[in-house]
């Protein structure tokens, strides 16, 4: 997870004689000073490499014009990246009009049709029930990526809370939040979900809100380090020297400015959220049946793996190629912003 | 080297560290609503044998107040007693002991393979003589994040257990049995590690020491594999402890997929049934085995580039004379 966290930015093709300007290397130690290595100033990096390098020394440019925006998005763009923005497009589908894009409602049995293999009708087979499998994973989408929005909702919110709190109080609050954070960062964050919904009980609001928590340690520390950077830059400083009150400063400024890598974490770990509740629910601890939850499609097939095996590999293909959407797109816009 | 007092000082962290990790695992697994211990016990569904009941109510002392029971676990933990299980009312230690002792080979195939993988991929990313290869290899790390560990699991139950038959499915065939598991956990671990190793060696490969290795005529496979792979793969060592805390938790859906019944599938069975005493047990030795891997990978990290020593120093008390001389030392190095 860590080495997503710092959020790398998809490197260029790198020739034994071509020197790079990658920021420090990431690291995970508990030490506080090497934290966070943000992917600053990755310019010399495909095509808009020259021009970022020369614009953004800092890796900071702030709300630039939408449209330059766009084309430097647009100019590191891979077949890879269509792809990606693709499986988005028909997952927003599925989302807001699962009805349109199936003609079998998820919950209805067909007797006629128990474990059918794929076919003109039903593209994806049958369940054990024979119920449709495809409409049963389009139907499962909005669950899967609500659960997912929960999670990193709660993960985004109360990490950037603690965070700006240890960093701007400082003493005794940031030692104690500092070291909880520590402590939870020590606990790999599947088996922390699952503590979590043991504490909570199972269902799939609880499965999305462990995962949330269990990401609360990543945000933390990140925005603690974003604030504690930005709070020591020359312009909040002349806000502070010209009158800006501290709440004032802090809101205006300081927060702001510490959110946009707080963001890009927040966008990868969308994906891993998908993981962590796909696999909650998979062992059993999630959406609970009838419902039409991605990782229960999956645990559901299991007992059918050695005859049907297509009722396992399809769901979880449904997850890796969302998960890989997510991450995919996520890279590159946060190697793009690095271009502006 | 690295003096006494730092190893000390960050061997002392780790501990309280330790100590906020059990806290935190307790509180959060004893705020249930009523008494998690109690309500196991006269669970109806799984009857315990009364005296066996008995036993577990009298030594979790169930109607004390939650902080009693807190010391008192505390205190037990400190002379080595991880309590009973509320499942079967056996020690816990014994349980983990027996679930550890099939899960390490595991784990430990698992890593090796992992680091094989991840090494792998990040010199074909970074040095294959051909465009597209690279750019195929630094694609890979995001998918080998990305997929869902069951879905490589059964992948190659179906191939390997079902249409080949070279690996039963059920029985537990020794050493043969672990090649699938491992490779499941490798392929979902390397990727987070080969990407910070990919960015190493990226790095690595454009120092100024490289060109003057070219300069004097050094062939290109001694370049990179003598002195580049050296420098670029040290950051990668931060990344130790994280990738062994995920094959450990990873093992849960890889034990579970492969009917092995290690740590993972321990971990499975005591969430599932809400063994608390065992659940703690789990989480307090995961996350000693982190952290003890993460204080060697850090005080390794500082032996093999003592620069990162001597920063952290100087930024903490930048006026001892000692300290000056060093890092005097390293930019003679650095220029040199």
């Amino acid at each position: 997870m860590s080495a997503l966290d710092q959020a790398p930015p998809q490197g260029g093709g790198v020739g034994l004689q071509r020197p790079t300007t990658h920021g420090p290397a990431g690291a995970d130690g508990t030490a506080a000073s090497r934290e966070v290595s943000r992917p600053a100033g990755a310019g010399g990096v495909g095509q808009a490499g020259l021009a970022g390098a020369a614009q953004a020394p800092t890796g900071r440019g702030r709300r630039p014009a939408l449209l330059k925006g766009l084309r430097a998005l647009n100019s590191g763009w891979r077949a890879a990246d269509w792809v990606a923005a693709g499986v988005l497009v028909l997952l927003l589908a599925a989302l807001l009009v699962p009805g349109l894009l199936t003609p079998y409602d998820p919950l209805v049995a067909d007797e006629s049709q128990i474990l059918a293999g794929p076919s003109a009708a039903h593209w994806f087979g049958t369940d054990y029930l024979g119920r449709d499998l495809l409409s049963r994973i389009i139907h499962g989408t909005g669950r899967t990526l609500l659960g997912s929005a929960v999670a990193v909702l709660v993960g985004l919110g109360v990490g950037t809370l603690l965070g700006t709190l240890a960093a701007t109080l400082g003493g005794t609050v940031d030692a104690l939040i500092s070291r909880v954070v520590d402590a939870l960062l020590a606990i790999p964050g599947l088996l922390l979900a699952m503590v979590v919904v043991v504490s909570l009980g199972f269902g799939s609001l609880n499965a999305a809100i462990a995962v949330g928590i269990s990401s609360v340690a990543t945000f933390t520390r990140l925005m603690r380090s974003e604030v504690l950077t930005v709070r020591n830059l020359t312009f909040v400083e002349a806000s502070r020297h010209i009158g800006g009150s501290p709440a004032r400063v802090l809101w205006r400024h300081i927060v702001p400015n510490s959110f946009t890598a707080v963001l890009s974490l927040a966008s990868l770990h969308f994906g891993t959220a998908i993981l962590w509740i796909s696999a909650l629910s998979f062992l059993g601890y999630g959406a609970p049946p009838p419902q039409p939850e991605w990782g229960l499609l999956v645990s559901e097939g299991r007992q059918y793996i050695a005859t049907t095996p297509w009722l396992v590999v399809i769901p979880s293909l449904a997850i890796g190629m969302t998960v890989w959407a997510v991450n995919r797109l996520s890279h590159t816009a946060s190697a793009g912003r690095n271009h502006v | 080297m690295f003096s006494l007092r730092y190893v000390a000082r960050r061997m002392a962290q780790s501990i309280l560290v330790i100590f906020i990790v059990y806290a935190l695992t307790f509180f959060a697994l004893f705020v249930l609503p009523g008494d998690p211990v109690d309500n196991k016990i006269n669970n109806p569904v799984s009857p315990l044998p009364q005296e066996t009941a008995d036993g577990l109510r009298a030594y979790y002392q169930v109607d004390q107040p939650l902080y009693v029971q807190f010391f008192l676990h505390l205190g037990r933990l400190l002379r080595g007693d991880l309590g009973f299980s509320l499942t079967n009312g056996k020690p816990v230690s014994e349980l983990v002991s027996q679930a550890l002792a099939q899960t390490l080979p595991l784990a430990g195939l698992a890593f090796a393979l992992t680091v094989l993988l991840a090494f792998a991929i990040a010199l074909t990313a970074v040095f294959a003589p051909v465009a597209w290869l690279r750019e195929l290899a630094k694609a890979v790390p995001v998918v080998s994040i990305s997929t869902p560990s069951f879905l490589l699991s059964y992948v190659l139950v179906v191939v390997f257990s079902f249409r080949l038959g070279w690996v039963s499915s059920i029985q537990d065939e020794g050493f043969k049995s672990l090649i699938l598991p491992a490779i499941t956990l490798a392929c979902g671990a390397a990727g987070a590690l080969s990407q910070v190793l990919i960015r190493g060696l990226q790095k690595a490969a454009g120092e100024p020491f490289v060109t003057v290795l070219v300069a004097k005529g050094v062939p290109s496979s001694r370049i990179v594999l003598g002195h580049v792979l050296k420098n670029g793969s040290i950051p990668a060592l931060t990344l130790l402890a994280l990738t062994v805390g995920e094959l450990l938790a990873g093992s849960v859906i890889v034990e579970t997929v492969f009917n092995r019944t290690g740590l993972g599938y321990f971990t499975y069975a005591s969430v599932r049934d809400q063994d608390t005493p065992t659940i703690e047990a789990i989480v307090l030795i995961v996350a000693v085995v982190y952290l003890s891997v993460n204080l060697v990978a850090d005080l390794l990290y500082a032996a093999l580039d003592p620069r990162i020593l001597a920063h952290e120093a100087a930024t903490r008390a930048p006026s001892k004379r000692r300290l000056g001389g060093r890092i005097k030392g390293i930019k003679e190095e650095v220029a040199a």
